[in-house]
């Protein structure tokens, strides 16, 4: 029975002989997955053919030992995650060892790491103490460009005022280019506005497969293969996934005419072409000067809307008011945020309510800007004597809020409804004798109208009935006395 | 299956999938709970409720109630959403016919008063704790505790820093809405809750002042090791909260600093797990297996729960922790067990992986009655660990001390982002002693290091029956040693 007591000895080593392979799957596979595509279908960086591992090992080294926070774009992909460090925690040998299986794996084809490689780096960055940004990463370790697919590139540059894809043929070239880097660009062009840019050369497929090519720009373009036309986004817009074009075609391995046609009519100008073999761990492989793809720093949009017969809320990071903030819409179109920091209505918009794609997604970093339009800021200070305190809210069946509000021996209640394109707020005081004066805008551009009415902005006006309004030159109060009731009614023009 | 043929075919792709129960080893049977189609059901947060209802909370923020899901047959579990968009919730009790949330600007009770189904009245309990608009400003939230107070402890800003009121601190608020700041030295937790003799315990993640992921003792008045949000102690006229050494050990700077409560437990990173969550204890008196009294910490990395067993040794908790289940659908972030014996867990994978590969789950585990061969306690003795078994073990076997391996590590205290496994020491089983009953094995261990976890992994110890252990190893952090009694 001596075999049980080795194995018991093996079973209790430490991971020795450092396997990158299962080092890997304790410490990385969760995030980066075991195929290396990225957990949760992709939701995760890949590693599988990621140019961030392209060449020198040290970027990688980098990444492993300091971490890597915010926005990336990988194959195409944009992230915006943080890599925790793994510097402190993991020695030299062991993220060598992770490094060399993960740059030999999965299709990836770059050397090996060695525990010196990690050691040296370790050494020269020692003084860092916050993670790696991509975009400050890639300044000290550029991502080696790889040859591009087009050969014999020419670019003819025309001028002329297009919404659409003119014909080019009739028309007469201002210049004519070789592109000897293989890369189209918009930057060749010898102006900003109103132009257009033809292409020609041959696209060298390695292997016969069906090739798949992806274009998106800004503003039209379309691409010829082989005398067909493949792919074509035309009109005018910026660069987003719906401004974009993907198809697949058989290509037999060899030269194939390529012609790539695009202009510009005003603003940003920019075309994005790339291709890729099939398969999920394969990568795409852009013609394009820019590497910027579609879905890059895109997220999906999540409207949120009130029905016709109950007002939505959404309690979240809102743009132009207090963390504490409290969305909400109602039916027909009216929307306000109230800060329970500063215990008031501090915007007003009316249209769309809000669109949660923004903290719906990943880890939701930021604050969201009202979807809306004729957006005023109300108000950006408290709204109530320092000791106020915020209660909660009250939902009636329609989802109309009443927000509480308490001070020493009073509780003011503050409604919301909507009524007639408007927003009606009413104010309640209910306690003792004690008189609370409330804040009511400071939009900085108050214009009193008559008694009762004043131009907040240029597109709103409130109305004041009750609460004696004073107006300083700058900011709107009123004055709630006990058992007392002010409505304020907001109207937009 | 038969259930699933009679439903309509909307549902028929979501249960078809969800259904099928997984068994996670002997005795513990994993089924999904149909969620509401087409609704993202990020959990956060689980509460019981009375009449064997569930209520969880999403991380969009939605409140939602489910009925069935104690039955036998989940294709006829029913769900209402009871509240929208709340600011992520995580922590959710039920009591005095109210909802009581933890979200991260406030403490919120939550009320249907017309009985529409809708909840009408949202009570802000409290909110005298900073935010800032940081995303990993988390709150996370507690039962009850036996005086009626909520627990809350607050993440970092950005998990690193103190930029808000309070942030890096524990509090507990009282049932009146008082805010009482409680501990210091928070890092970035992923659950709290209560052992069997009702203190309380979060888990804080590995980074910056902590080596690895631990299960830690919130001792009112104790700083739990991360010093940058120190400073709020002068919000409240509260004692400073220690200053330790960068680059030390926890054994050095709690010997210097006796309010430095040390880790319960710790959860060693990679080995154990890599990112903690839930706490939660077996209150159900048998009906979950045989750990009655024992404290369940979830896994968000790898969709695991873990098993620990506490005991207090010196007046510090100290204790062992097990895999225990494994193989959900997504990364654990709550976790309830009630006391019939039924275990929900929820889950979410977005923005932070998980092995279970699910964008999010919601699941429960029922015990069977099937007891597998488990390591059920380990506890330390003056000159060694004693263990208690499920089932008598062979008890040749077990008397055998070249069958125990042990090995003795503790991690670096300081700043940088977690810590190598560092003062590494080989502990060596010397005598390994069989009670007459086979369940109880008391070893003797030449070369305990007080301060260090230590791995015992015994695979090579059979049960009488010829069994081989469901999981073989237990990581056990002697913060201290037993005196000799006598």
């Amino acid at each position: 029975m001596r075999l049980p007591l080795v194995l018991a000895t093996l079973v209790a080593a430490p991971l020795a002989a450092q396997d990158g392979g299962q080092l890997y799957a304790t410490y990385c596979s969760a995030c980066h997955a075991n195929d290396g595509l990225g957990a949760t279908g992709g939701q995760f960086p890949p590693l599988a053919e990621s140019e961030w591992l392209r060449g020198e090992p040290d970027r990688a080294i980098k990444i492993v030992l300091h971490g890597l926070s915010g926005p990336i774009e990988v194959g195409g992909r944009g992230y915006n995650l943080i890599m925790p460090p793994q510097g402190a925690a993991l020695p030299d040998d062991q993220i060598a060892a992770i490094l060399s299986y993960v740059r030999t794996s999965w299709g990836n084809r770059e050397s090996a790491v060695t525990p010196q490689q990690v050691a040296d780096l370790r050494l020269a960055t020692a003084q860092r103490d916050k993670p790696y940004t991509a975009a400050g990463l890639l300044k000290q370790h550029p991502i080696p460009r790889e040859p591009s697919a087009l050969r014999n590139l020419t670019s003819r540059i025309y001028h002329g005022q297009w919404d659409k894809l003119p014909d080019f043929d009739p028309l007469e070239a201002r210049n004519i280019e070789e592109e000897h880097d293989g890369r189209i660009s918009v930057t060749h062009a010898d102006r900003e506005d109103h132009f257009g840019l033809v292409w020609e050369g041959e696209f060298v497929a390695e292997k016969s497969a069906v090739h798949r090519f992806r274009l998106a720009c800004d503003d039209g373009a379309r691409v010829v293969i082989d005398g067909k036309e493949l792919l074509k986004v035309d009109g005018t817009g910026p660069i987003s996934a719906d401004r974009s074009d993907e198809k697949g075609i058989r290509l037999e391995a060899g030269a194939h005419p390529i012609r790539i046609e695009y202009f510009e009519a005003r603003g940003h100008e920019d075309i994005v072409l790339a291709w890729k073999l099939p398969g999920g761990t394969s990568r795409w492989h852009y013609l394009s000067e820019s590497e910027t793809g579609p879905n890059r720093g895109g997220r999906p949009s999540i409207p949120i809307e009130p029905t016709p017969e109950r007002a939505a809320i959404y309690r979240n990071f809102i743009a132009g008011t207090t963390p504490r903030a409290i969305g909400i819409g109602l039916p027909g179109g009216i929307n306000f945020a109230w800060s329970a920091d500063h215990l008031a209505p501090e915007l007003a918009w009316t249209g769309p309510f809000i669109d949660a794609g923004r903290h719906w997604t990943a880890r939701g970093q930021g604050a969201q800007e009202p979807a809306g339009h004729r957006l005023v800021r109300l108000s950006r200070t408290p709204a109530f004597p320092a000791e106020a305190r915020f209660r909660g809210y009250t939902l009636d069946p329609a989802g109309n809020p009443t927000f509480r509000i308490t001070r020493p021996g009073v509780v003011i209640e503050d409604a919301y409804r909507a009524r007639e394109g408007h927003l009606l707020r009413t104010l309640r005081s209910r306690g003792e004798e004690t008189r609370t004066r409330v804040l009511v805008a400071d939009t900085g551009s108050i214009e009193r109208l008559d008694d009762t009415t004043w131009r907040l902005s240029d597109t709103l006006v409130v109305r004041i009935a009750g609460g004696r309004p004073e107006f300083d030159g700058r900011k709107l109060h009123l004055t709630l006395a006990p058992a007392d009731s002010v409505t304020l009614t907001y109207i937009w023009r | 299956m038969k259930s699933l043929l009679s439903l309509p075919s909307r549902l028929h792709g979501l249960l078809a999938a969800a259904l099928v129960p997984g068994l996670l080893h002997a005795g513990y049977l994993r089924e999904e709970i149909p969620l509401p189609p087409g609704e993202v059901m990020e959990i956060g947060s689980i509460a019981l409720m009375p009449g064997d209802k569930v209520a969880v909370t999403t991380r969009r923020g939605d409140l939602w109630i489910c009925d069935g899901a104690y039955g036998d047959d989940l294709s006829q579990v029913k769900w209402h959403r009871f509240a929208e968009h709340l600011h992520e919730p995580l922590g959710m009790f039920w009591k005095d016919d109210s909802l009581w949330l933890t979200q991260r600007p406030e403490l919120t009770r939550i009320q249907d008063t017309d009985g529409d189904g809708l909840g009408d009245v949202f009570e802000t309990v409290c909110d005298d704790w900073g935010i800032n608009g940081d995303y990993h400003e988390y709150a996370f939230g507690s039962t009850p505790d036996r005086e009626g107070n909520v627990w809350i402890v607050l993440c970092l800003t950005g998990s690193f820093h103190a930029r808000s009121d309070w942030r890096g601190w524990c509090v507990r608020v009282t049932p009146e809405g008082e805010m009482i700041p409680t501990c210091s030295g928070i890092r970035s937790p992923g659950g709290i809750g209560f052992n069997a003799a009702g203190d309380c315990f979060y888990t804080d993640n590995q980074g910056v002042w902590n080596g690895s992921s631990s299960l830690k003792w919130l001792r009112p008045g104790s700083f739990q090791g991360n010093p940058t949000a120190n400073r709020y102690h002068q919000l409240a006229d509260l004692p400073a909260p220690p200053e330790p050494r960068d680059g030390s050990r926890i054994l050095t700077e709690r010997e210097r600093f006796p309010e430095l409560v040390p880790p319960a437990v710790i959860l060693p990173h990679g080995k154990v797990g890599q990112s903690p969550t839930a706490v939660i204890t077996d209150h159900s008196g048998g009906k979950f297996g045989p750990f009655a009294g024992q404290v369940l910490v979830g896994e968000q990395t790898h969709s695991q729960v873990q098993r620990v067993h506490l005991e207090k040794v010196n007046g510090l908790y100290q204790g062992a922790v097990f895999h225990f289940l494994e193989g959900f659908e997504a990364g654990i972030v709550p976790m309830r067990l009630s006391d019939s014996g039924t275990l929900f867990i929820g889950g979410t994978n977005r923005g932070w992986a998980s092995r279970g590969s699910k964008p999010f789950t919601f699941e429960r585990v029922r015990w069977d009655g099937k007891t597998d061969f488990e390591i059920h306690t380990m506890s330390a003795r003056p000159d060694g660990f004693e263990l208690t078994f499920t089932k008598p073990v062979d008890p040749d076997a077990a008397a055998d001390p070249g069958r125990y391996a042990m090995r003795a590590w503790t991690y670096l205290y300081q700043s940088k982002y977690g810590s190598p496994e560092v003062d590494d020491s080989r502990p060596t089983v010397t005598a390994a002693r069989v009670s007459d009953d086979g369940r109880t094995v008391r070893l003797v261990v030449d070369g305990l290091v007080r301060g260090h976890v230590h791995q015992l992994d015994l695979r090579e110890v059979p049960s009488a029956g010829g069994e081989k252990l469901a999981h073989a190893s237990a990581w056990y952090t002697l913060n201290e040693i037993p005196h000799p009694t006598r």
